[in-house]
């Protein structure tokens, strides 16, 4: 199990540069867009010269941009992500919007995942069948649609035509549907939930087809068939196995960019997520909260693609050397 | 002689996208007990397809189509899977060509072994089932099995795990091995060294040896009998110092001249042309486009497998009038 | 078969198989892979789809009954009508017609999904290069810039460079910012190919034959590392199409495109506001977006198909 500690050690350093390098490129371009204070002007009229030099000196702009990039580094360290134009902190605002996304990327993720693998396992071991066809075919329109326009047409047809479902947010505003808070929340789950397992269903099922057909190819299948192994066994002990371990390290890659992607979802559904607001925030040129949400949403990347990599290192011995 | 395996008239196809591949069309094949039989040919001769056919692990998209295929009196092709499942490994087993990709790289090699000594024998505990693992590695000459047990196969060199994957096709004592290839991608020291082993195991467990190679060399070590393939079919078969003597047919004959000798001063003799199109075949007799012998029967009509007058039997049209040369 | 007289051997399955797989090369290779192609369905399809489109993105100034971006409905009080026979996809209710746009959009977005692969190939290739050839501390750190660039997320930080440099945007820069943006956050996939592919050559025994023999380094590039990488470069840069079409999709629908070029994206974004009503709007430039991915998604695969045999020997 050592090895598998310093693997991960050795993925977390790699981490840094990573954080470093996203933190400074979202650090210059926003600052290109303006300083802080005339952004802020711009929403107050008239400021009395001593809050301005306040300002000025709370966001040390009498510095180089570098030293302002490493004070903020220091502050994002100490958890302390800034204050957005509106005044309030970044970081209190955070919290919700974080977990109004992961409410949604979250299950969609599980679903995807235990539903898309034994189809792909099913679809690889009926190769050519009728219903290998019509997943192959399911599974190409799940990732040539563009996510947010398939939600968009479902809440046309079920939302606006049918009245079956909510057409937007997280909860109900106007009324509260199903009942119950609860099952308000579930009806507003529904649609936006669907979608996106659908899509990410697709890529797994994709991949999981296809390296299923390449492993059932290879020697050790047929040598375990050889010796007189169970079916089973073959298929799922060692097929699957190895089939899996090249996805784990794309899942946390998919679930990174399903993140970083979420901003289209939850605008078509108006669901207050991270994304929805990372639009907001760039649209008002609001650099604390445009930085902030980026870094969040990188930390989270990172925190999946660790994890990931870790599963990836427990199924397959040859990761952790070398 | 006691004959352990007898397969009569074996098609397998594959029906691929490309056509209708031909692997095997018609073989003719049994394997005595107690006997090391050769089975040689070219790539694409249907000398691995035969054995996976017999274990009835033919991939797909291939299917044996006709034959019988007869172990120990009992027909293999009309048993159930469960059946078949039982024979494979405990009755009948295969060795691969390349031994780094026939192991699962991500168990170790004591796991791969327990697995096959708990499927075939149910009542085992778990340290009785270690045991025997440990008992089949000392079998093959891995040193230190203990050690090696915890091994994974990427930590373990070509030599040692065409051993060890010979020791888990042997796992449950089987009286017939089909050894395909086990020594081409070995380095030419190990190869030695592997033949041996197989030698020693045979003697040692009284088994039959199918040993499925290209090299004439390693049949003349390994085996009594021999039988040359061709496209799919069989050219020749005999004892084997008496097809290296005195061979009855053209395909043999030019496999023999391309073995370098170091004992001849001579050019190495390419056999002309290239292995032949499986999805159509060359009319009449497979070999004649490249054979020197050839004449207008040949592509005219399919030779049959003939009983010559020295024991050998030949397909070929001409086998009487032609006095080819033997090493 | 006709009947023959002395007959030579035809291709066979295992020339095929060899010649497709192993490193030696001819023109047969070639010819073999669009056989197979041919043979895969769902390829040619794909194939048709994308020249379809390639077809429209070049006629479409003749082809669309409006001009791009025109609210010429508008004026002739055709504003937010259902499709009908003059307007096949309908009107929008600012005055668009929106089969028009969606003509005019292939342009757009072709432009962008092909433009940014070549930029992203570009740059894959040439920092790849380097980073296989060459060796120490170089290597290492264009590897570790390459894996950087694979992880980041890449449309937060597209999304505010588009917004930062709006007024590019708004000045009619907006589709080629974009696709230089996804070329120069997209290159790194291609570079891990092209370095393992030149690392992995390198160490052939062949190759290091040629080169004790004295065969320069552009021999070795181009006669045995060009051939290799070509196949999977080839498979990547359609993926790369169909992703970066559906990515400045995404840009566009955020409002982050161009409001002055017709896009599949921006149709997409001004429908959303009327949903209610005019819901024609959204549907149809979607749909042609999922064509065109299908398209291209389509082609990678049938492509993967016939130059990776899976043939048993």
């Amino acid at each position: 199990m050592a090895s598998i500690t310093t693997y991960v050690i050795r993925r977390l350093l790699f981490m840094i540069p990573v954080f470093l390098g996203v933190s400074i490129l979202t650090f210059a371009i926003s600052n290109a867009a303006g300083d802080p204070i005339s952004l802020i002007r711009q929403g107050l009229r008239s400021a009395p010269p001593e809050v301005l030099e306040a300002l000025r000196v709370y966001y040390h702009l009498d510095q180089p941009l570098y030293i302002r990039y490493l004070y903020w580094l220091w502050n994002i360290l100490q958890l302390d992500l800034g204050e957005s134009i509106s005044g309030t902190p970044v970081i209190t605002r955070m919290g919700a919007w974080v977990l109004t996304t992961l409410e949604l990327q979250i299950p969609a993720l599980i679903l995807a995942v235990l539903i898309g693998v034994p189809i792909g396992v099913y679809s690889a071991r009926h190769q050519y069948s009728k219903r290998d066809v019509s997943i192959t075919t399911f599974a190409l329109f799940g990732y040539s649609m563009p996510t947010f326009w398939l939600g968009l047409m479902m809440i046309i047809v079920f939302s606006l035509y049918l009245g079956w479902l909510p057409s937007g947010g997280a909860a109900g505003i106007t009324r509260v549907w199903w009942g119950s808070e609860f099952s308000d929340r579930i009806a507003h789950l529904i649609m936006p939930l669907l979608v996106l397992t659908y899509v990410q269903l697709a890529t797994f099922v994709r991949l999981m087809r296809g390296n299923m057909l390449q492993v059932l190819r290879e020697d050790y299948v047929l040598s375990s068939r050889a010796c007189g192994l169970r079916e089973r066994t073959v298929i799922y002990k060692h097929a699957l196995r190895n089939a899996i371990s090249p996805i784990v390290t794309i899942l946390g890659l998919g679930f990174g960019s399903s993140l970083a992607g979420a901003p289209a979802l939850e605008t078509a559904f108006n669901w207050p997520g991270l994304g929805y607001q990372f639009v907001v925030a760039t649209f008002s040129l609001d650099i604390p909260l445009i930085v902030g949400i980026t870094v969040v949403i990188t930390i989270m990347l990172m925190i999946a693609n660790i994890f990931t990599d870790l599963i990836y290192a427990m199924l397959d011995p040859r990761v952790r050397l070398g | 002689m006691d004959v352990l395996l007898d397969i009569q008239g074996l098609k397998t196809y594959f029906f691929t996208e490309a056509g209708v591949v031909k692997a095997v069309d018609g073989i003719d094949f049994h394997v005595g007990k107690d006997e090391a039989v050769g089975l040689v040919g070219e790539s694409g001769s249907g000398k691995t397809v035969t054995g996976l056919s017999v274990l009835r692990i033919v991939p797909k998209p291939g299917r044996i189509l006709a034959g019988t295929i007869r172990y120990e009196g009992e027909d293999l092709l009309s048993k159930s899977e469960e059946e078949m499942r039982k024979v494979r490994g405990s009755k009948i087993a295969m060795t691969f060509q390349d031994p780094t990709t026939s192991l699962d790289p991500l168990y170790t090699i004591g796991n791969q072994l327990l697995e096959v000594i708990q499927e075939h024998r149910k009542g085992l505990s778990k340290e009785e089932a270690l045991e025997q693992a440990m008992k089949l590695l000392e079998m093959v000459g891995i040193p230190e099995p203990e050690l090696r047990v915890r091994a994974y196969p990427h930590e373990l060199s070509g030599g040692m795990k065409q051993r060890i994957a010979i020791a888990r096709a042997l796992a449950s004592r089987p009286l017939l091995l089909f050894a395909d290839e086990p020594t081409t991608n070995l380095d030419v020291t190990v190869q030695a060294q592997v033949l041996k082993l197989l030698e020693e195991l045979r003697d040692k467990l009284k088994m039959s040896l199918v040993m499925i190679t290209h090299d004439m060399g390693i049949i003349a070590e390994t085996t009594q009998r021999v039988q040359v393939l061709y496209a799919g079919m069989v050219a020749e078969v005999a004892e084997t110092p008496s097809l290296f003597r005195k061979p009855r047919h053209p395909y043999t004959e030019a496999l023999l001249q391309a073995v370098p000798r170091i004992d001849q001063r001579k050019e190495l003799k390419v056999i002309p042309g290239n292995i032949p199109n499986l999805i159509n075949p060359p009319s009449g007799c497979r070999f004649h486009p490249r054979c020197p012998y050839a004449k207008e029967l040949c592509w005219q009509k399919l030779p049959q497998l003939e009983a010559t007058d020295d024991g050998h039997m030949a397909a070929c049209h001409f086998w009487r009038e032609l006095s080819l040369r033997g090493v | 078969m006709q009947k023959e007289t002395k007959p030579e051997s035809s291709t066979t399955v295992k020339r095929e198989v060899t010649a497709a797989r192993g490193e030696r090369r001819g023109a047969s290779q070639w010819a073999v892979a669009w056989r197979r192609f041919r043979r895969n369905k769902a390829g040619l399809a794909g194939l048709f789809i994308v020249l379809f489109f390639v077809f429209i993105a070049l006629t479409s100034t003749w082809l669309a009954p409006y001009p791009s971006r025109s609210f010429q409905a508008l004026y002739e009080g055709e504003a937010g009508q259902p499709p009908s026979w003059k307007h096949p996809f309908g009107t929008s209710r600012a005055g668009l017609d929106i089969y028009s746009e969606v003509l005019h959009g292939t342009r757009g977005d072709l432009y962008v999904g092909v433009g940014a692969t070549v930029v992203a190939i570009l740059i894959g290739m040439v920092i790849g290069a380097v980073a296989g050839y060459s060796r120490g501390a170089g290597s290492d750190v264009l590897l570790m810039l390459s894996q950087v660039f694979y992880t980041i997320p890449l449309l937060p930080l597209i999304l505010l460079f588009a917004r930062v440099f709006s007024i590019l945007v708004a000045q009619g820069f907006g589709l080629t910012l974009i696709l230089l943006l996804l070329g120069v956050f997209g290159w790194s996939s291609i570079s891990f190919i092209v370095r393992g592919e030149i690392l992995r050559v390198r160490e052939l025994e062949f190759v290091q034959a040629s080169r004790a023999i004295g065969a320069s380094k552009f021999r070795i590039i181009f006669r045995h590392i060009v051939p290799n990488i070509l196949t999977p470069i080839i498979i990547t840069a359609t993926l790369f199409i169909a992703g970066n079409i559906l990515t400045e999709v995404v840009i566009s629908f955020l409002g982050f495109g161009d409001v002055n070029t017709s896009t599949w994206g921006i149709t997409i974004q001004e429908g959303i506001t009327y949903m209610r009503t005019e819901w024609w709007t959204p549907v149809f430039p979607g749909l042609a977006t999922l064509l065109a991915v299908l398209g291209f998604n389509l082609v990678g695969d049938g492509l993967s198909d016939a130059l990776n045999p899976r043939l048993r020997d």
